[in-house]
């Protein structure tokens, strides 16, 4: 079993590897404005990325969305919102780590007063108590921290089950969970069902939160998959820039 | 000499200063621009028992009040408006009018006790305002809002809408772009008419 899961891992750092190289040699962005039209992000295996896309959105309307509303209609927001901090919490060490790596120390330095607070007088991460102190969550990922040393997107690459990512991003996702110690410590004391019942609670607690938004993309889209993409792209961007104001897309002036 | 260097001074001041008066409250004007307009948009456009017909037109003059839709439809469109021809322009400027009266109309019938909160306002670029806002839900995390709000020889209006850091035009340029790569001009126009007809018949 142990050895099943090191070749395993070994296969999953080979794979990490290949991510990395191939998205160092694809950073250039094809964006360019006059022929054609082309989104942010370039998608070269847009066929493929559609069949997967597809499956998604079939798996996602006959159990995901279902199980997500039934989800927000049983449990009061307070408990939705203890949910999400708690996961929020478990993802401390992955942040913290992610902040160091690109040298953001004020960063790293919120989060881990922030894990200190809330674990503590948070009761173990269900109460967010240090937003209230002015320590606001801050997503990060591996993914970003590539796209801070100077990587590209690679390309746009839709995941069964997990959905919209990038050929960086998916490298980062693998990167995170290899590192994270809370997987490790799973992992060591024979308890990954643990760690993969996190990864479905936090994969229904984000969907949840995305009912709204999901329902007006798919009844307000044309072209549902480019605008789920499009989406996709522009908040990978705000978070990779730590969401500073002033940075959305410039309307141009028609002199209209 | 003396005298007219004072003179000087005081015509500076008198002239100067409006002008910098101006420029410093520009950020407040267009915040209290958007803040009137949520708070209008809240009380005239989000009663339950108001018929469908009076809330699409009143959703639409509140558009034509408040947002540039030349400019936004323009550049939802793309590169391709330069291939266009004006009747295909024509046609999609009333078109896509029309989605977005439809896409508010729906929203806000909709309505479940939000309320609305200007934060803050920075200048973007020469022209441009970047008002935020939060809408407050009663269940839920408060929703972010940015408004880009371009000052056009001294009245205000949108030009985007960022939702969560995700700008509304840009993602409908994305989307439409989607369309028109595989379809082209006509096949958009025809996907628009064919939605507004859905629309129409419910």
């Amino acid at each position: 079993m142990s050895r099943a899961v090191n070749l395993s891992s070994k296969i999953m750092t080979i794979a990490l590897c290949a991510f990395l190289v191939l998205g160092t040699a694809s950073c250039a962005r094809s964006v360019s404005p006059e022929a054609g039209y082309k989104t942010g992000i370039s998608d070269p295996i847009e066929p493929f990325n559609r069949g997967v896309f597809a499956f998604n959105n079939i798996l996602d309307v006959v159990l995901i969305e279902p199980v997500a509303k039934i989800y927000n209609a049983i449990f009061p927001s307070f408990v939705r919102d203890g949910v999400q901090n708690f996961m929020r919490n478990l993802r401390s060490p992955i942040i913290i780590g992610n902040q160091l790596l690109q040298f953001d120390l004020k960063g790293a330095g919120v989060a881990t007063a922030r894990m200190i607070i809330n674990t503590t007088a948070g009761i173990g991460g269900l109460v967010d108590v240090a937003s209230a102190q002015g320590l606001a969550y801050e997503p990060e990922d591996f993914g970003q921290t590539l796209a801070v040393w100077g990587m590209g997107d690679g390309f746009y690459l839709v995941l069964p089950v997990f959905g919209p990512s990038s050929l960086r991003d998916t490298g980062g996702m693998v990167a995170d969970g290899l590192a994270d110690p809370l997987r490790l410590l799973a992992h060591n004391t024979d308890n990954m069902w643990w760690y993969y019942t996190r990864l479905g609670v936090e994969g229904l607690d984000t969907r949840a939160r995305l009912v709204k938004a999901v329902e007006d993309l798919r009844a307000n889209s044309l072209d549902y998959y480019a605008a789920v993409r499009s989406a996709y792209s522009q908040k990978r961007q705000s978070l990779i820039r730590d969401e500073k104001a002033g940075d959305s897309a410039a309307i141009p002036d028609y002199g209209n | 000499m003396r005298i007219h260097l004072i003179l000087a001074a005081f015509a500076f001041v008198l002239f100067a200063s409006p002008l910098a008066f101006a420029a410093k409250t520009d950020g407040t004007e267009a915040a209290q621009f958007v803040q009137k307009m949520g708070d209008k948009a809240l009380t005239s456009l989000t009663a339950r028992e108001l018929a469908d017909g009076v809330r699409a037109q009143r959703v639409r003059t509140l558009l034509h009040e408040n947002f540039d839709v030349p400019t936004i439809g323009r550049f939802v469109m793309g590169p391709s408006w330069k291939t266009a021809t004006a009747a295909q322009k024509s046609q999609y400027m009333d078109l896509f009018e029309d989605m977005i009266v439809a896409t508010y109309s729906k929203r806000f019938a909709e309505y479940s006790g939000q309320s609305f909160k200007v934060i803050s306002s920075t200048p973007s670029g020469e022209t441009d305002n970047l008002v935020k806002s939060q809408i407050l839900q009663k269940d839920g995390p408060a929703v972010l809002v940015d408004w880009r709000v371009r000052n056009k020889g001294g009245t205000f209006k949108v030009v985007d809408v960022v939702v969560e850091s995700i700008s509304m035009t840009m993602t409908q340029r994305d989307d439409f772009a989607g369309v028109i790569n595989s379809k082209g001009i006509e096949g958009l126009l025809n996907v628009l008419r064919q939605r507004a007809g859905k629309v129409a018949k419910k």
